[in-house]
């Protein structure tokens, strides 16, 4: 796989895209069939290390998506080299902040 | 039947605009291309492609009614009026109906449109089993009109980088064929993040290939094949 061949984004959005839409039939399901959970609970399953791995994955499925989302939205529209990578940087720095932060939230709770 | 066309003269100040026409067909008359001629006639200053007038050479590509289509085989009964008739989406015009097909043809070369084989050839020809030259077929009937591609708004946004559905599709004709020894070097170079992966599945080019052809499909060949090769 060539490192700007372009198969390894479009391979990557692939496999997020099959993650993302496992969690949201998941958390369909769970809607649907499963009894209400309070605020308190939520927080109880996420200081798990089960439910801390399952939403770390579900972040980074989520962002490494968007990123690869983004990154194609600017390769069409945004050919100026500088305005271009001026947004990537922007766009890679923000989400690099999200994932950041849900890891410090994650690891907060765990503490 | 009326017509609203695209006018442009290069050689003019004016903006491009579209002009009104009324037009009256003869009983004959079953096809945009006729309407065309029929148009002709009446303003000898308009301009389009033509040739063959039977949906081989692809000469007549262009926007009906907001649809690529083949001016030669589209029926004008059913159509909307006024039928709106406009060049080529995302190519450069040259004049009216007359868009620049160079950057489209360049790309239909740097894929090379032609049977790679050093070995040396038999004394007849190469031979091919039925079931190999069964996968030749959706691929070998393009016509290059270019419908395709100036429906695909990923090849509106990089005419210049991204082969465009067209290209793609001839590209898996020769990497389909069992004649030819440079499918590494041709999946190599279409392993590009501008080539090949701007391509988004949007299908449009299968929607509007006059000849029925799934360019799509096609691509999704090329990147299943990249894919194989790499795992």
């Amino acid at each position: 796989m060539r490192i700007f061949g372009g198969q390894r984004a479009f391979v990557l959005q692939r496999l997020t895209a099959l993650v993302l839409l496992a969690y949201a039939a998941g958390a369909a399901a769970r809607l649907a069939f499963g009894a209400p959970v309070s605020l308190e609970g939520w927080r109880a399953w996420a200081a798990t290390p089960a439910g801390a791995a399952l939403i770390a994955l579900l972040a980074a499925a989520l962002l490494l998506h968007a990123w690869v989302g983004v990154r194609d939205v600017v390769l069409d529209y945004v050919h100026p080299l500088g305005l271009r990578l001026a947004l990537l940087g922007a766009a890679a720095a923000g989400l690099l902040f999200l994932g950041l932060w849900t890891a410090l939230i994650l690891v907060s709770h765990a503490l | 039947m009326r017509f609203k066309v695209y006018r442009f003269d290069p050689e003019s100040r004016a903006k491009p605009a579209f002009r009104d026409y009324d037009v009256r067909l003869q009983p004959a008359d079953r096809k945009v291309l006729d309407a065309l001629v029929r148009i002709k006639e009446q303003d000898d200053s308009l301009s389009f492609r033509r040739s063959c007038r039977e949906g081989v050479c692809g000469s007549d590509a262009m926007n009906i009614n907001g649809r690529n289509a083949l001016a030669c085989i589209t029926d004008l009964a059913g159509l909307r009026e006024p039928v709106v008739l406009a060049p080529l989406p995302g190519f450069p015009v040259i004049r009216d109906l007359v868009v620049d097909m160079s950057t489209f043809f360049r790309h239909y070369h740097e894929i090379r449109p032609y049977l790679v084989n050093d070995e040396p050839p038999p004394e007849r020809e190469r031979l091919q089993s039925p079931e190999e030259r069964e996968r030749l077929n959706g691929l070998y009937e393009c016509i290059l009109c270019a419908c395709c591609s100036g429906f695909c708004p990923s090849y509106w946004w990089n005419p210049d980088k991204f082969v465009g559905p067209a290209g793609l599709l001839q590209a898996e004709r020769f990497i389909a064929d069992s004649r030819d020894r440079a499918t590494a070097g041709r999946l190599a170079f279409l392993d590009d993040v501008y080539r090949l992966y701007r391509c988004r599945t949007i299908m449009n080019c299968t929607e509007v290939c006059p000849k029925g052809l799934s360019p799509a499909r096609a691509i999704e060949h090329i990147k299943v094949q990249l894919l194989r090769r790499s795992s």
